[in-house]
């Protein structure tokens, strides 16, 4: 876990029993800081959305002969990266575009998105990327870059789909393909 | 630390410029007090997102917007959660400058300063860039040239490690090299076709403070191709204070290291035109001292330097002791950059990329070398180098999933960096308005890039993208960021070398005029700044500095 300067330099305050340098005291007062939070994700979803979020991300990156997204804790991470780790606007974008899901799959099927069959998910999902539902525009794309991002920087992207070589040790400017068919990670 | 304890030199700062004044001076006889104001960091031992991969580091190593916002406004993009550890928080320590002619200021928080974070690019000056401001009639004179700094050059580059390849230019010349990272199968192919249709230009590659043979003397192991530089590194296959440096002064028995320790400014006797010690403010306590010593190397980074030097003064006045002309504070200067040119390079897909070099290629300077007419002075060179991204197919589910696997074209970027003339009147000064915890004037910026800077750029981006045309890349094309000094993060000037007493802040052996026993060996000394990265060149002239001022000091002129 990250020691944040804040948490650093409140750790002072018990060297130096209460009488923290009044300045520094002040700077830390001065506003609260953001923290970068790595546990328990701030709730985004109501548990309808997060169902719908994991349906939506196994079907962008499904289990094949490599684990999913659910797997790699991709809907997790998606759930940082909104309540955490980003801006508000890129909420109201993500929010948007599962609102309008649900409704095409009320309309369509009638029943909620994360209720729908597999081969109906990937035709809501189908909509979505060709511009097709009423939400907004750049849903598609902003939630398959999260998806993407979330899987490939977890534990099962760097370490069973990709090919994981953290110390290379030697380097090749001319290495066949042939032999990794894989893309390296670290 | 026991009031008995006596110092020959202190110095102010540890990275590049301090870590070799502490080595050379400690090694030459004296008793060093090294000072930081950063946390201590031990090679090896604090670096704590070495080798991790994304998934152990928060936030996956993105830096969330509203942390960046909040506490790294002017780091831009530089600061990461896995970098963090080593850079300083902007709002509890605030700088200043008028809108809208912003600067943003990178700064280290830790012993080693910028030296952990640096992207190690390693170049030697040419003759040229000595020369340039006498040629020109801009900015003043150096009062040294190419050939002063050479031995000094050879001297550290055997020490520390560089690697490069022999191009025999002139302009830009040879290390001592280690043996070069080697570029690519793309990047062969690239400097054929780039050589071949612009004769006098190169493509040549990287020169860096990797090492790629081991230096069992130091500890060190060469590098292991991980592009983790920016999080510290155990093999010490890069250079930074904490492995090479710091290591070599304290084997001496002579160094004392303080970190934590902020100096507010440098105590001088006005009778004497002697510095006396510095003034510490402890960063955790505030508590002041005062610490005495027969010479002071200042070399916290160009700015903090600047900083100190303007904050020395008598009690009652706004107006350094170093300030008895107009220099001290004038001419700041940084790189400028934000031009990208990019294109895929044909062919080669058999082929991908064992292990992750820590550098790619050089393109150096090719204008203004001889009588040219163009509308800027001057000139730029451009890093960059090829790769290949995984594919990033459309859509979704199994299909996408496993066209990823694939690797997407060769593609070739390349930035240029080029150089920021000397107007006297960008510069920094102290605002008495304001105070940092310490009770110490912020410092404030007014420093623009001009005409001549933007007009370097527009030309590097329309002769990069003509090159990589020629040379037969498809889909090339180009980004251009706004330009704000600072974030090059060669911030230089202000204090500098010179002849005259009347119109520069240092000798020619980077003494201060006002006070022989004060060496200022980091960036602040620059009278202009090249378009290479100058780390190399600060290193030099620190060596060469501290060899003078010890056979002054044993000469009983200092």
């Amino acid at each position: 876990m990250l020691i944040d300067r804040r948490t650093a330099l409140a750790g002072v305050v018990g060297m130096f029993g209460a009488t923290l340098f009044a300045p520094l005291a002040r700077a830390l007062a001065n506003q609260p800081a953001p923290v970068i939070n790595t546990g328990t994700a701030t709730p985004v979803f109501t548990p309808a959305q997060r169902a719908l979020v994991a349906a939506l991300s196994e079907r962008v990156l499904p289990t094949t002969d490599t684990p999913g997204a659910i797997t790699a804790g991709v809907p997790d991470y998606i759930e940082h990266m909104l309540g955490d780790w980003a801006i508000d606007d890129d909420r109201a974008l993500i929010l948007g575009g599962l609102a309008a899901i649900d409704a095409r799959s009320m309309a369509d099927y009638r029943k909620p998105a994360a209720q729908a069959t597999p081969a109906q998910q990937d035709a809501l999902l189908t909509l979505a990327m060709n511009g097709g539902l009423s939400g907004p525009a750049d849903f598609f794309e902003a939630f398959r870059q999260l998806v993407i991002t979330g899987y490939y920087t977890s534990e099962v992207g760097i370490k069973q789909e990709r090919h994981y070589l953290p110390v290379p040790g030697e380097y090749d400017g001319a290495y066949p393909y042939a032999k990794v068919k894989k893309i390296f990670s670290s | 630390m026991a009031a008995t304890d006596r110092f020959d030199a202190i110095v102010i700062g540890s990275g590049v410029s301090g870590g070799w004044a502490a080595k050379e001076l400690t090694e030459k006889g004296l008793r060093v007090l090294l000072v930081d104001r950063g946390r201590m960091v031990e090679h090896g031992e604090d670096y704590p997102y070495e080798g991790k991969s994304a998934f152990e580091i928060p936030a996956r190593d993105r830096m969330p917007a509203a942390i960046a916002k909040s506490e790294y406004f002017a780091l831009n993009g530089w600061v990461s959660p896995s970098t963090r550890p080593f850079f300083i928080n902007d709002r509890l320590n605030p700088y200043d400058y008028d809108a809208p002619n912003k600067f943003n200021w990178v700064r280290p928080s830790v012993v080693g300063g910028k030296s952990l974070t640096w992207g190690r690019w390693s170049f030697r000056w040419g003759p040229n860039d000595f020369e340039a401001n006498k040629l020109e009639g801009i900015g003043t004179d150096w009062p040294i040239r190419y050939d002063d700094v050479a031995p000094w050059y050879s001297y550290v580059e055997k020490y520390i490690g560089v690697s490069g390849g022999r191009e025999n230019l002139p302009y830009l010349p040879d290390s001592e090299f280690m043996p070069p990272v080697p570029m690519n199968i793309a990047e062969q192919w690239l400097k054929g076709r780039l050589e071949g249709e612009f004769p006098g230009r190169k493509l040549i590659n990287t020169r860096l403070s990797n090492i790629t043979e081991d230096k069992p003397d130091q500890g060190r192991a060469k590098c292991q191709n991980r592009a983790q530089c920016h999080r510290g590194c155990s093999f010490g296959a890069y250079f930074s204070t904490q492995a090479v440096t710091l290591p070599a002064a304290r084997a001496t028995g002579r160094l004392t290291v303080r970190a934590d320790a902020w100096a507010t400014n440098i105590e001088y006797d006005p009778a004497r035109k002697r510095v006396t010690g510095v003034r510490l403010a402890d960063a955790n306590t505030g508590k002041i001292e005062v610490i005495d010593a027969r010479m002071v190397f200042l070399c916290a980074s160009a700015m903090s330097s600047l900083h100190v030097l303007l904050n020395s003064r008598p009690a009652d006045s706004e107006r350094s002791y170093f300030h008895s002309n107009g220099a001290l504070g004038s001419a700041v200067m940084d790189h400028i950059f934000r031009v990208n040119v990019s294109g895929e390079i044909p062919g080669m897909t058999d082929y991908v990329e064992y292990g992750r070099r820590p550098g790619g290629v050089y393109v150096p300077r090719f204008r203004n070398l001889e009588q040219e007419e163009l509308p800027f002075k001057r000139g730029y060179g451009y890093q960059g180098g090829a790769g290949r991204q995984a594919s990033t197919p459309e859509g979704f589910g199994a299909s996408m999933k496993h066209g990823m696997r694939e690797y997407g074209p060769w593609r070739f970027n390349m930035g240029a960096f080029g150089e920021c003339l000397p107007y006297d009147d960008n510069r920094v000064m102290l605002n008495f308005c304001k105070t940092d915890r310490f009770g110490t004037p912020l410092l404030r910026f007014d420093v623009t890039f001009r005409d001549n800077e933007i007009k370097m750029m527009d030309d590097a981006q329309e002769q990069g993208m003509i090159m990589l045309r020629q040379a037969g890349l498809k889909n090339v094309n180009s980004y251009r960021g706004k330009h704000v000094p600072g974030e090059a993060i060669h911030e230089m000037g202000g204090a500098r070398m010179g002849r005259d007493p009347g119109t520069s802040v240092l000798n020619e052996w980077n003494q201060a005029h006002d006070a022989p026993n004060l060496f200022v060996t980091d960036g602040a000394m620059m009278a202009s700044v090249s378009c290479v990265n100058p780390s190399l060149t600060f290193m030099a002239m620190t060596a060469r500095a501290a060899d003078h001022a010890v056979k002054q000091m044993k000469a009983g002129v200092i």
